[in-house]
């Protein structure tokens, strides 16, 4: 029995008296460095990938991933008034120092800046970067699909051509092809460190690199824990741009968009771009935050129809909704006038300017919609569902109601179905949707990109399933065109086409609201629609 | 001593029995569940190959590679298999093996449903047994008021009305977020309960840290448990005070704390042991809307999330995890109810 007792107490004050020593052994590092020098940003998604190629990466996986992974390219930065966001024309250099292009547009050459080191220290090389771009293209992953719009699909493309020099070579001028190096998906990795993990079955080690980086960007990551938060640690010898001010960034999932709301009006945590937008207009009143209001210049909110099925394959059903929808209204109601509106320009026939997204002549005309309307078949309309996802409640609520009731007014009964977001989307993919809306950006900011991506195709982005055999010919010629007037030309032609045929209705670019606390600066609005922790310091 | 039966051989078999009795309810939830998921109008390959330019070869491949190309059943007996093998398949959501993230997250959830029956028990248990011996006063009439707007208000309700006032107005309560300051290091991992991980370690900083932010969320779980438990122990009570023991006790002048304590409290327990075996497994898998007002990285809210994006595996491992859990505290119940009247135990 007493044997019994020793022994327990023995083991207790053991056990106790190892923990206090640990207790006081653990440094206690993140309690001593400085509040000043960490940034917590508070997001609504989460990271569920470090490798932003994986199939299935978040939206905050792409934006985390800037900063850890380097791309051979970059965009530079340009400011609107107050504010700053990203420089769709500027390209310039990051992994590499510069990128030369030989007269016939057909070869990129790439000079690898001197003094890049990986994190673990060792010298960045051509071969990794060879290796890098040939995983893009070779390994099942999102990089693939975006690598193609630069025409860039075989690994026989790149080459290298010194120890610091690689060259790529086009099939055709493709002047999407520089760009297509500053994408999310581009990230350059360490190959040596990467090969190690590297299997049979997995030869671009894409499981490994899922929870593990391989990576020399700003930032290396200090703790990743999927769904709930990641911890990056500036990495000192990075010379990819100017060094970040942030010692450590604490990126944490926070589901509650009030309690992110509150956390920033208190100063518990320094920025956060997803708030609502009723959240957004109180705290603008109560100023006790900064808040960057900036037009997303690469995105637009939009009504789509399935034009390949009645009554919405008839042109002149789609023309008279484009002239039955309220636009001011849904404007105030649905995001509060805080955007872009991409309606009521005032020219038409000609389109005055190349570039997608901007205003087209739409405006709310009642009797004019009821004539088309009728021209069309239907004097006395006809019965549609307008779908939304449940993620967009906020704004696709409120509209869904104006455009019930103005729809109402020229005869066509809507009714109104909101759905969970995999079934809503599932259905768009399957073309089940008859008229929806939906926000979509794409990252490369060329007319000719947006119209590839959202109006050719039988995919998915190709939101209201529209086959128009000119929009593709336009679309395939822009591409490759090098002569820059008929570039112009064929890009004006598809937003005429648009207009004509209106398989959508543009709506407006929302804006991003970056809510910081008072003292935050350099913010800047990237295409990838994340914060970019590079830029951000206090004053 | 011959005749003394061994404490163990029956009890371990009663054990066994009901864990093998288990299986087949285990089977037909594993099976529901399966079905389930496939029949919600969602594809979670489509959900997931979103990216831009990701198109039908990408959500192909993502099918493929999820094994949802395959036939139902053949998807089923592998699902099976798996299962057989403890994995529990991956999260598309968090990019991890449900098992890992069950591991991470259990702990988080258990801390939290725990510390929220303590606090309803600490409020309830004295709630009903006095106004059960007060029954019919006014006190009586203000308890059964305080329980009932307690049920009523809904926990997203309370949770934020609390978070509104304690933390953004007073500021005497941590921020919502998880389940220790963000800045501060989290204790070496033992149990995954950071109180009990954080006082082995003896780091009182987060042992404070992580107390006060179970704090609110656990008061929020509570509220709404109060009335049930508050009323199971009235009417246990008041049964057990019309019994002839109490009469004797109270004729042979026993005080009356011993009376009420002992004699009392003890044999109404029963019936409120058995409410609190479900309160608690109901907690586990309701409370995903405390989880979600106060960011706690907990399974209830990791299930939701999955649920939305018609992420199979996570689903279905959550739903057999609170199977298995409820399994267990009905059997760890129906063991403490022996404790509690032997006469229970007799099979």
């Amino acid at each position: 029995m007493a044997g019994y007792a020793v022994s327990r107490r023995t083991f207790l004050s053991t056990t106790l008296g190892g923990g206090i020593s640990l207790g006081f052994a653990s440094p206690g590092a993140a309690l001593a460095q400085s509040r000043r020098e960490t940034l917590r940003h508070v997001t609504g998604g989460a990271v569920n990938t470090l490798d932003p190629t994986m199939l299935g990466s978040t939206r905050e996986s792409f934006g985390l991933s800037m900063s850890v992974y380097d791309r051979l390219m970059t965009f530079g930065s340009r400011s609107i008034g107050d504010f700053s966001t990203f420089d769709p024309q500027a390209l310039k250099g990051e992994l590499a120092e510069s990128c030369d292009v030989s007269p016939d547009q057909r070869t990129l050459t790439l000079h690898l800046r001197d003094n890049a080191v990986w994190h673990d220290g060792t010298p960045v090389t051509a071969e990794d970067i060879k290796w890098s771009l040939d995983r893009c293209v070779s390994a099942n992953s999102l990089a693939r699909p975006q690598f193609s719009s630069g025409s860039m699909s075989s690994a026989e493309q790149f080459r290298v051509a010194g120890e610091r020099t690689l060259e790529i070579s086009l099939p055709k001028p493709d002047r999407l092809a520089m760009a297509n190096l500053a994408m999310p998906y581009a990230i350059m990795v360490n190959s040596r460190l990467a090969r190690q993990h590297a299997t049979s079955d997995d030869p671009w080690a894409q499981q490994w690199l899922q929870h593990n980086t391989a990576a020399g960007g700003a930032y290396r990551v200090g703790a990743f824990r999927p769904g709930v938060n990641v911890t990056l640690d500036r990495h000192e010898d990075w010379h990819g741009g100017n060094r970040p001010f942030f010692e450590r960034i604490i990126s944490q999932t926070v589901p509650e968009a009030t309690t992110r709301a509150g956390l920033i009006e208190r100063g518990d945590a320094d920025i956060v771009i997803d708030l609502e937008a009723y959240d957004i207009m109180a705290l603008s009143r109560r100023g006790k935050v900064r808040i960057d209001s900036i037009v997303q210049s690469n995105c637009f909110t939009h009504l789509a129809f399935n034009t390949q099925s009645a009554p919405f394959d008839n042109v002149l059903v789609r023309r008279a909704i484009a002239l039955a929808i309220p636009y001011q209204d849904l404007f105030a109601a649905s995001i509060f006038g805080r955007g872009r509106p991409l309606y009521g320009a005032d020219w038409s026939g000609h389109a005055p300017a190349p570039d997608f997204p901007q205003p087209l002549p739409f405006a709310q005309n009642i009797r004019k919609a009821r004539e088309l309307l009728a021209q069309a078949g239907h004097p006395d309309g006809f019965q549609t569902t307008f779908s939304y996802a449940t993620s967009q409640t906020t704004t696709a609520e409120p509209m869904a109601a104006l455009i019930q009731e103005a729809l109402g007014h020229i005869g066509i009964t809507v009714r109104i179905d909101k759905l969970p977001d995999a079934q809503f989307n599932t259905m768009q993919a399957r073309r089940q949707l008859d008229f929806y809306t939906d926000t979509a950006a794409g990252w490369i900011e060329h007319a000719y990109y947006f119209f590839y991506l959202y109006f050719t195709r039988d995919q998915r982005w190709n939101f209201s399933n529209w086959n128009s055999p000119r929009m593709v010919q336009l679309v395939e010629k822009a591409r490759f065109e090098t002569d820059e007037a008929a570039y112009v030309a064929e890009c004006q032609a598809m937003l005429e086409l648009l207009v004509d045929q209106v398989p959508l209705i543009l709506l407006w670019q929302p804006n991003m609201d970056a809510v910081t606390v008072p003292d935050l600066t350099g913010f800047i609005y990237q295409y990838y629609r994340q914060v970019d922790f590079r830029t951000l310091a206090r004053s | 001593m011959s005749t003394e039966k061994p404490l163990f051989p029956p009890l371990l078999r009663r054990i066994g029995l009901r864990l093998g009795a288990a299986l087949p309810a285990l089977f037909c939830v594993i099976l529901f569940t399966f079905i389930m998921m496939r029949v919600l109008p969602g594809d979670p390959a489509v959900y997931f190959a979103s990216g831009p330019n990701a198109g039908q070869a990408e959500i192909q491949e993502l099918r493929h590679r999820m094994g949802l190309d395959a036939p139902m059943l053949v998807q089923f007996l592998h699902y099976l298999e798996n299962l057989a093998t403890g994995d529990l398949g991956r999260s598309l959501t968090t990019g991890q093996s449900v098992a890992q993230d069950m591991h991470d997250r259990l702990p988080a959830s258990l801390e939290l449903t725990l510390t929220a029956l303590a606090f309803s028990l600490l409020i309830s248990l004295p709630l009903g047994l006095t106004s059960a011996w007060w029954s019919g006063s006014i006190y009586d009439q203000c308890v059964r008021a305080f329980c009932s707007a307690c049920f009523c208000i809904p926990p997203f309700v309370s949770g934020i009305l609390l978070v509104y006032v304690f933390y953004y107005w007073l500021g005497v309560a941590p921020d919502p977020t998880g389940r220790i300051n963000i800045f501060l290091p989290q204790p070496p991992r033992v149990s995954g309960l950071l109180l009990i991980d954080s006082a082995l370690a003896g780091d009182w900083t987060a042992w404070h840290e992580a107390a006060g932010q179970l704090v609110l969320p656990a008061l929020t779980m509570a509220l709404f448990v109060i009335a049930p438990l508050t009323r199971m122990t009235r009417a246990a009570v008041i049964s057990v005070l019309g019994a002839d023991y109490i009469r004797t006790a109270r004729a042979m002048g026993l005080p009356t704390w011993r009376i009420m304590i002992v004699y009392t409290l003890r044999n109404a327990l029963m019936p409120v042991l058995t409410t609190v075996g479900i309160v608690f497994s109901t907690m586990m898998g309701a409370n995903v809307l405390v989880e979600k007002i106060f960011s706690w990285p907990g399974v209830a809210s990791y299930a939701l999330d999955a649920l939305v994006s018609s992420d199979y595996a996570p689903v279905q491992g959550f739903i057999l995890l609170m199977a298995c859990l409820f399994i267990l505290v009905n059997l760890v119940i129906d063991l403490l109810l022996g404790v509690l009247d032997p006469r229970v135990s007799v099979e």
